[in-house]
């Protein structure tokens, strides 16, 4: 089966800035792709890219088993959710949504039915003709949906949609968006720079950064088996701990570079005596020794958000543990720490790269 | 007293000052000058009266002598020919010019800028300069024209009266179009880069981007302009001064130069102030319309 999108070795430059390197991606009918990475990573040209909203420099880029570097965005057929929305704020939620179907030149009967039955789908049938100034950022933001539902389009792309929502709202929409997409069985890219959205919603993340991808997966593949320390750090919230350490004479375990650390085993085959960034998750620290061996530390300060609890050690490096519930800990009380076995990630301190594969 | 003082020190007394300052200014400069223009437009005023300020009543005699004039209906005619005319063709020659410089390329802005220079230029100067573009014996638009075999003979562009009105109406345009185009450019560019994008994604061509999104948002700005346009071409009298003097034989004569000429070259104030009462009344309806679209643009 042929790909819905597929970019090979796609280059983009402006000037002598390479904003995007190398990309390789493949998206499968019907995936619900994320392109993730820190701002500036190169996402929202790789997404504007696909659009054709800018020319790529060189590689290629088709939809469809169908080469479209040239293709003007008008007949690619993609259809896109804006950070801004961009709705036409000179016409009415109703002509809104059927702009697209205005252009192709479907009747007015057809194009009205059309938008009653989107504005059901997207829950806006009471606003049909309000302008897009008279409603709230969540009815905008599902006017922008509407928009791209109604023309059936090869694949939905989206650019951060969720990031001028509140907290709340923002959790409620990601699960809506997922849904429709999920209903509609569309192809989707959808680009953002909250590794949680990216998580639970996407089928395939992309991590990207300084326009590279630096991994690309199933979200829990990323979680799991990081391919470097840039992905370690960013997927999974709080983020990891890095603490240097020296792989033991066996080389199947690693020693801490802290005071009064033991030895950890680890499954990762590595040289004897090789020095080694240790990654721990908070979540795989544990306070007490129910992991087995344990080291002390002291406790610097303690967060609290009632569901989990935060820890942060003194002295350096600093490590973050969390633990579910609440905590009586306070600063300056002395704890000792374990660490779950088999849940130890080694990456080379020059390259970055794990140890693992 | 104290309460006074505080309250225009910092309370509502000293917005009301302010608001005051502003109002008499404009009764005692703008205000009261045109109600005794409208008081004179029904008075006998002439040379030897002006000096005082109330003058023998004519009743309606002013108005009856403005209608039956001979030149009443030249005038009014070259007056709609002269500011449509001007009007329609600056804008649409001012909104090609924003749209080709909203293009971006290397020295847009610059070039834009230079434009302006013909628009910060004094009425008479451009009158004089035109004067010489459109010379009929030595004027370089006869021999450009003449070079392209497009005439065989020079045109006496100001000399002639079937083009005296159009001499006027090209210096006019000249002079107008790059106030047209740079309002016009703010609007342009107030409208949202992304707008455009959705709207390419959605399947529009340039054309059609044209017409359903720059068009109707840039509704505020046009009625705006053009509301401006009919103002400011109404009130040109630098060049019919400088290059026709209304000539030959008032086959180039607008209401505003036919007000100052009946004023000033024949001293019959009354019915110069006829002119500029009707000219009053025709701005007054323009100036709603103007405030109407400015009023929709702070509403978008």
């Amino acid at each position: 089966m042929t790909a819905q999108i597929e970019l090979e070795n796609v280059q983009k430059h402006y000037g002598t800035f390479h904003a995007l390197k190398d990309i390789d991606l493949s998206i499968p009918k019907g995936q619900f792709v994320a392109l993730v990475g820190p701002s500036g990573c190169g996402k929202s040209t790789l997404l504007r890219s696909i659009a054709g909203l800018e020319r790529i420099s060189s590689g290629t880029l088709s939809i469809e088993g169908t080469v479209v570097n040239d293709m003007p965005p008008r007949k690619r057929d993609l259809a896109m959710v804006f950070q801004s929305y961009a709705l036409y704020p000179h016409m009415s939620v109703r002509d809104n949504l059927t702009y697209a179907l205005r252009l192709k030149g479907v009747s007015k009967a057809d194009r009205a039915k059309a938008a009653q039955e989107v504005a059901g789908v997207i829950g806006l049938q009471d606003l049909l003709d309000r302008k897009p100034k008279e409603l709230s950022g969540g009815q905008r933001q599902r006017v922008a949906m509407g928009r791209a539902i109604i023309r059936e389009p090869k694949a939905f792309l989206f650019d951060e949609p969720l990031s001028n929502l509140d907290a709340a709202l923002r959790v409620r929409m990601r699960k809506e968006v997922r849904a429709l997409h999920d209903r509609i069985g569309a192809t989707s890219v959808y680009v953002t720079h909250d590794q949680i959205e990216a998580m639970t919603m996407a089928d395939h993340v992309v991590v990207l950064q300084a326009g590279v991808i630096e991994q690309q997966g199933a979200p829990m593949a990323l979680y799991e088996r990081p391919a470097n320390r840039f992905v370690a750090g960013f997927i999974g919230s709080p983020a990891m701990n890095f603490v240097p350490g020296v792989v033991t004479e066996t080389g199947r375990g690693v020693r801490l570079d802290m005071p009064g650390a033991p030895e950890i085993a680890t499954e990762i085959d590595a040289a004897p005596g090789r020095a080694v960034d240790v990654g721990l998750r908070p979540e795989h620290l544990a306070i007490g020794a129910s992991h087995g061996t344990s080291f002390p530390v002291q406790v610097a300060a303690v967060e609290q958000t009632g569901s989990s609890c935060y820890l942060f050690t003194e002295g350096a490096p600093e490590l973050l543990v969390t633990t579910d519930g609440t905590s009586a800990l306070r600063a300056g009380a002395a704890i000792d720490l374990s660490i779950a076995p088999g849940q130890v990630h080694l990456f080379d301190p020059e390259t970055g790269l794990s140890l693992r594969d | 007293m104290r309460r006074a003082l505080q309250s225009m020190r910092d309370g509502i007394g000293f917005d009301t000052m302010l608001v005051i300052l502003a109002l008499s200014y404009l009764f005692v400069f703008a205000g009261l000058p045109l109600i005794y223009n409208v008081v004179i437009s029904f008075q006998t005023v002439d040379v030897f009266s002006l000096g005082t300020l109330l003058h023998p009543s004519a009743g309606a005699e002013n108005y009856e002598n403005i209608f039956d004039d001979r030149q009443a209906g030249t005038v009014l005619w070259n007056t709609i020919i002269f500011t449509l005319g001007s009007v329609a063709i600056q804008f649409t020659l001012g909104f090609a010019l924003a749209l080709f410089f909203h293009q971006n390329f290397t020295g847009a802005t610059w070039i834009r800028g230079l434009f302006l220079a013909a628009w910060v230029m004094p009425g008479l100067v451009v009158g004089v300069l035109w004067n010489w573009l459109l010379s009929g014996d030595f004027g370089v638009i006869n021999h450009v024209l003449e070079s392209l075999g497009i005439i065989d003979q020079p045109v006496f562009w100001r000399s002639n009266p079937d083009t005296s009105l159009y001499s006027v109406m090209i210096a006019n345009i000249w002079y107008g179009t790059p106030f047209n185009m740079i309002l016009l450019a703010v609007g342009l560019s107030a409208i949202p880069e992304d707008l455009y994008e959705a709207a390419e994604l959605d399947g529009a061509n340039a054309f059609q981007r044209f017409w359903t999104i720059t068009l109707p948002m840039m509704r505020a700005t046009i009625g705006a302009v053009l509301a401006l346009g009919v103002i400011f071409t109404l009130q040109q009298f630098d060049l019919f001064a400088a290059i026709t003097q209304g000539g030959p034989a008032g086959s180039s004569t607008v209401a505003q130069y036919w007000s100052w000429e009946l004023s000033f070259r024949e001293f019959d104030f009354g019915r110069g102030a006829v002119i500029s009462v009707l000219m009053i009344v025709v701005v007054l309806f323009v100036s709603l319309f103007y405030v109407r679209s400015t009023k929709a643009e702070t509403q978008l």
